[in-house]
C-alpha cells in the first residue's frame, strides 16, 4: 500500500464530507487514487474537514465545488505552505517537514480561509445596487427647511449616520454647516478606529494596533478626537464644532426619531475583515477594497463576532492619560456638547481584554465558505 | 506564442539584482537579437511575483494587482525567447509554480506549447545565511542575529522568518516544485563562484545560462544590492529597533534601506565581514553535502560547479558577532550614518526653499494673469515714469491733479 494513496483516500473522503481526522484514517483499505496533479497542502486538506464538520452542525454537506476551492486553494501570506501529511510515504527528504493537518493552528487554516473569501469578495466587485424604489427616493428628497449639518468624528459612526440621515432627507453638507462630532469613550474610539482600518487597509492586529499606538505614545489618527476637532474647526469655523456624547440628543436636534447605527462588529469579526483584506489588496485596487469590503462582508458579520475589542489592563494608564488629555482640551477649547463630556473617560478595564481569538476567527471564517458572500445564503449541499 | 521562456526563479543573493539591471537596461538590444525582456519598469517582474504569490511587501502589492497576468500575456505574444526573473518566485507554492507555467505556455509532460527552461542561481549556505539576516536587517527586522539563527534551525518553520528562509534557499525544494514537470536537462543551476576569484566569472555564467555570450550588450550597470560589515549591521537593527515603528514603508525604503544601508553603510568596507557563525558551520557543511548529492542525482544541468556550495569554513578567529559588535565600531558607523542624514535634511532644505521661491513665482504669474491688462498697463507706465526724473515729476502733476479731482468730485 502506498502512503500517497492512502493520503489520496482521505482527501477524495473529505470531498465527500467526511470529518474523519487523518490520523484515525485506516491504514488500510481506503485508498484512491489521484483526482489532481499534487495532493493538496495539509492547511488545505484541515480547512475542510473543519468546514465538514461546520456544515455537519448545521445539517448540511459542503458542495462539491466549495470542496475542490478549498483542496485547491492558496495560502495568503508569509509563511508555510505546501505541508506534507505526517505519515504520508515519507520520501521527501527536504521542504517543510510532514505535520498532522488537525494539529495546525487556526491561524493556518484562516491563511487559506481568508485568500478563499477575499476571492470571493473581489468576484462582487462590479455587482449594480440594486435600484432605489419610488418611496425611498422620495423619502432621500432634501428637506429645503433641514439645517445645514455635516457629522464627523469617529469614521464609521459618523459615515452610517450620514447615510441614514441622507435617505430621511437630512443630507449632510449645505452653506455654513454646523459639524457634529461624534465621540465616546476613548477604549470604544480605539476600537471603532482599528475596526475602520481593517476595513480600509488590513494593517495590524488589534494587539499589534494598541502596543504600536501606546509605544508612540500618541493616538492613531482615527482616534485623536482634538485633531478630528481641530480640523473642523478649520474647515467649518469656530463656533460651528459640536461635540456628540450623547446621540438620541444629536437625533433630537437634527429632528429625527433615531441615528442609523453603524454595523456591529466584534472584535472576531473585524479581525477577520482585516485578514481578507490583506489578500484582497493584492485583487483588486487599493481604492476599491474599502468599499468591497464594506458592501460584502458588513452585513454578513453585523452583529456577529462576539464583544468589540477592549483595551488590554497593561495599556490602561497610557490609555487613562490619553483620555484625560482630550477630556480636557477639548473641555478648554469650549465646544458646544450634547451629551456629558466625562463620558470620554473610558470606565474600568475588565480583567480579561477582550481580543480577537483564531478560533472563533476561524468559525466566522467557515461560515463565510458554506454561504459566500458571491451568492444568496446556500441550500442544502448537493452531491 | 513565445517558443521559449527562461524562467529565472533565484535565490536572492546571488547577483539577481546586477542581472536584472543587465536586461533591464539592454531591453531593446535584446529585443532587436530576439529575446524579450518584458518590462516597462525595473521592477515589474517584482510586482508580477508578488501577483503571483499574493504576497504583501510594505504597501508596493498595491501596485502588483494584475502584474503576472499582464507579465505571461507579454511572454506569450512574443515570438522568440522570453526571459522572466525575479529571486522571490523561489518560494512560490506549487498552486503558484502550476499556474504560472501554464499562464506562460508550458504543457506538461509534452513537446507541444512553450519550451520553458528554468534558472536557479545558488550560492554557498555560508555566506547565504548571514545574507538573509542582513537582509532582513535591511527590510526592519529588529531581532538578533543568535535568533535568527535559532529561527531558520527550528524543523517545524514554524516562524515566518524560518518558512520565508527555506522558502527561497532551499534549493533541492526549490527545484523540485518548479522542476516537477520539466526536463532536468532545461533546469540550469548556475552557481556563485567562491569569494576571491573572477570577478566576471558570475556574469560569465549567467550568461551561458540565458544564452546572451554572442549577444551585442551593454554591462555597466549600477543596480546592485550591497552588503553591509558587522558594526554597521548590528547599527541598522538598533535604527530599526528605535526608529522603524514610527517610519511606514514608504519613507524606511529611502531613507533606511537605500540612504543608509545601501548608499553610506555599505561603502565602509573596512569593517569585519558578517559571516556564518564557526559553531554552525557542521550543520551547514552536512547539509549542503545532501543537497550536492541531490542536485547531482536530478541530473540537471550545472552552469560551473556544484562544489562552489560547500563555501569556506569560517574561522574562529576573525568571526565577529554582530549581536555584540565593537561599541567604537558601532560609533564610528553611526557618526557616518549622521553626517549622511545631515547631508540629505540640508539637501531637502535647499530643495525646500528653491521649491519655496518658485512657488513664489509661480503664486506672482498667478496673480499677475488674473490682473485686468489695464491694471497692469497703468502699473507698468508707473513703474517707467518713476524711473526718471521727468517722469516722476509728471506723475506729481497727475496725482495732484486727480487729488483736486477727486476732491471736487
Amino acid at each position: 500500500m502506498s502512503g500517497g494513496r492512502r493520503a489520496w483516500g482521505w482527501a477524495a473522503a473529505l470531498r465527500e464530507g467526511s470529518t474523519t481526522p487523518w490520523l484515525a484514517w485506516p491504514e488500510s483499505g481506503a485508498e484512491a487514487d489521484p483526482f489532481a496533479d499534487g495532493l493538496p497542502g495539509a492547511q488545505q486538506l484541515a480547512l475542510l474537514r473543519r468546514l465538514n464538520l461546520a456544515a455537519e452542525a448545521q445539517g448540511r454537506t459542503v458542495p462539491r465545488a466549495t470542496a475542490d476551492r478549498v483542496l485547491a486553494a492558496g495560502v495568503s501570506g508569509r509563511g508555510r505552505s505546501d505541508l506534507p501529511l505526517v505519515g504520508d510515504d515519507g520520501t521527501r527528504r527536504f521542504g517543510p517537514r510532514p505535520v498532522d493537518p488537525d494539529a495546525l493552528p487556526d491561524d493556518e487554516l484562516l491563511r487559506v480561509a481568508s485568500a478563499l473569501i477575499a476571492d470571493d469578495v473581489a468576484a462582487t466587485a462590479g455587482q449594480p445596487e440594486p435600484p432605489r424604489s419610488l418611496v425611498e427616493r422620495a423619502l432621500g428628497a432634501r428637506r429645503p427647511w433641514v439645517r445645514s449639518f455635516v457629522v464627523v468624528g469617529i469614521q464609521r459612526r459618523a459615515e452610517a449616520v450620514s447615510e441614514g440621515l441622507a435617505e430621511q432627507g437630512h443630507r449632510p453638507g449645505g452653506r455654513r454647516p454646523t459639524a457634529y462630532l461624534l465621540a465616546d469613550d476613548l477604549g470604544a474610539v480605539l476600537a471603532e478606529a482599528w475596526t475602520a482600518r481593517c476595513f480600509d487597509q488590513g494593517g495590524p492586529s488589534w494587539v499589534e494596533f494598541l502596543r504600536g499606538s501606546a509605544t508612540f505614545g500618541h493616538l492613531p489618527p482615527r482616534a485623536d478626537l482634538l485633531r478630528m476637532a481641530r480640523s473642523a474647526v478649520e474647515r467649518y469655523g469656530a463656533g460651528r464644532v459640536v461635540v456628540v456624547l450623547d446621540t438620541d440628543a444629536l437625533a433630537a436636534e437634527l429632528g429625527v426619531r433615531s441615528l442609523r447605527a453603524a454595523p456591529r462588529l466584534g472584535a472576531n469579526a473585524a479581525d477577520l475583515v482585516r485578514r481578507v483584506g490583506q489578500p484582497l489588496g493584492l485583487l483588486v485596487a487599493r481604492e476599491d477594497r474599502p468599499g468591497l469590503l464594506r458592501a460584502s462582508l458588513a452585513p454578513r458579520l453585523d452583529g456577529l463576532g462576539g464583544p468589540v475589542p477592549t483595551v488590554p489592563a497593561r495599556h490602561a494608564g497610557w490609555l487613562s492619560t490619553q483620555a484625560e488629555r482630550v477630556h480636557h482640551d477639548l473641555a478648554a477649547a469650549d465646544y458646544p456638547v450634547l451629551g456629558d463630556l466625562d463620558r470620554l473617560l473610558p470606565g474600568p478595564l475588565p480583567a480579561e481584554p477582550v481580543v480577537p481569538v483564531d478560533a472563533e476567527v476561524l468559525a466566522l471564517a467557515l461560515g463565510l465558505l458554506l454561504d459566500p458572500v458571491t451568492a444568496r445564503p446556500a441550500k442544502e449541499g448537493t452531491r | 506564442m513565445s517558443e521559449r521562456v527562461l524562467l529565472h526563479v533565484g535565490t536572492p543573493k546571488t547577483g539577481t539584482s546586477y542581472l536584472q539591471d543587465v536586461l533591464f537596461q539592454n531591453r531593446s538590444r535584446l529585443l532587436k537579437q530576439g529575446i524579450s525582456y518584458p518590462a516597462d519598469r525595473f521592477d515589474d517582474h517584482f510586482l508580477a511575483a508578488l501577483d503571483l504569490m499574493r504576497l504583501r511587501w510594505g504597501g508596493l502589492e498595491r501596485e502588483a494587482v494584475g502584474a503576472w497576468d499582464r507579465l505571461a500575456e507579454r511572454v506569450r505574444e512574443h515570438d522568440g525567447t522570453s526571459i522572466v526573473s525575479h529571486e522571490i518566485f523561489a518560494t512560490a507554492s506549487r498552486t503558484q509554480v502550476e499556474r504560472a507555467l501554464r499562464s506562460l505556455g508550458h504543457v506538461p509532460g509534452s513537446d507541444e506549447g512553450t519550451e520553458v527552461h528554468l534558472v536557479i542561481s545558488v550560492r554557498d549556505l555560508v555566506r547565504q545565511v548571514p545574507a538573509e539576516w542582513q537582509e532582513n536587517v535591511k527590510h526592519r527586522a529588529t531581532f538578533r542575529y543568535a535568533r535568527f539563527l535559532d529561527l531558520i534551525r527550528d524543523p517545524e518553520r514554524n516562524h515566518r522568518v524560518g518558512a520565508w528562509f527555506w522558502g527561497v534557499q532551499e534549493i533541492p525544494d526549490i527545484l523540485d516544485r518548479w522542476g516537477a514537470t520539466i526536463p532536468p536537462e532545461r533546469v540550469h543551476v548556475v552557481t556563485v563562484p567562491p569569494p576571491g576569484g573572477d570577478r566576471d566569472l558570475l556574469w560569465q555564467r549567467f550568461s551561458t545560462a540565458f544564452g546572451l555570450d554572442d549577444l551585442d550588450l551593454e554591462l555597466g550597470t549600477k543596480r546592485a544590492n550591497p552588503s553591509l560589515g558587522v558594526p554597521e549591521s548590528a547599527l541598522l537593527r538598533r535604527i530599526n529597533r528605535a526608529a522603524a515603528r514610527d517610519l511606514p514603508p514608504v519613507q524606511y525604503r529611502p531613507l533606511v534601506r537605500e540612504l543608509l544601508a545601501h548608499q553610506t553603510l555599505s561603502k565602509r568596507k573596512k569593517s569585519p565581514r558578517l559571516s556564518l557563525p564557526p559553531e554552525h558551520y557542521p550543520w551547514v557543511a552536512e547539509l549542503t553535502e545532501e543537497w550536492i548529492a541531490e542536485l547531482e542525482a536530478k541530473g540537471y544541468d550545472v552552469v560551473g560547479d556544484l562544489a562552489d556550495l560547500r563555501g569556506t569554513e569560517p574561522s574562529a578567529e576573525n568571526w565577529a558577532d554582530p549581536d555584540h559588535p565593537s561599541e567604537r565600531q558601532v560609533a564610528q558607523a553611526g557618526v557616518v550614518a549622521i553626517r549622511a542624514l545631515l547631508v540629505e535634511a540640508a539637501e531637502r532644505q535647499a530643495e525646500a526653499e528653491q521649491l519655496r521661491v518658485k512657488l513664489e513665482d509661480a503664486r506672482r504669474d498667478l496673480l499677475r494673469a488674473r490682473t485686468p491688462r489695464l491694471l497692469r498697463s497703468m502699473e507698468w507706465t508707473v513703474r517707467r515714469l518713476e524711473s526718471s526724473e521727468q517722469g516722476r515729476k509728471a506723475l506729481d502733476v497727475y496725482r495732484v491733479a486727480r487729488g483736486r479731482s477727486s476732491r471736487s468730485a
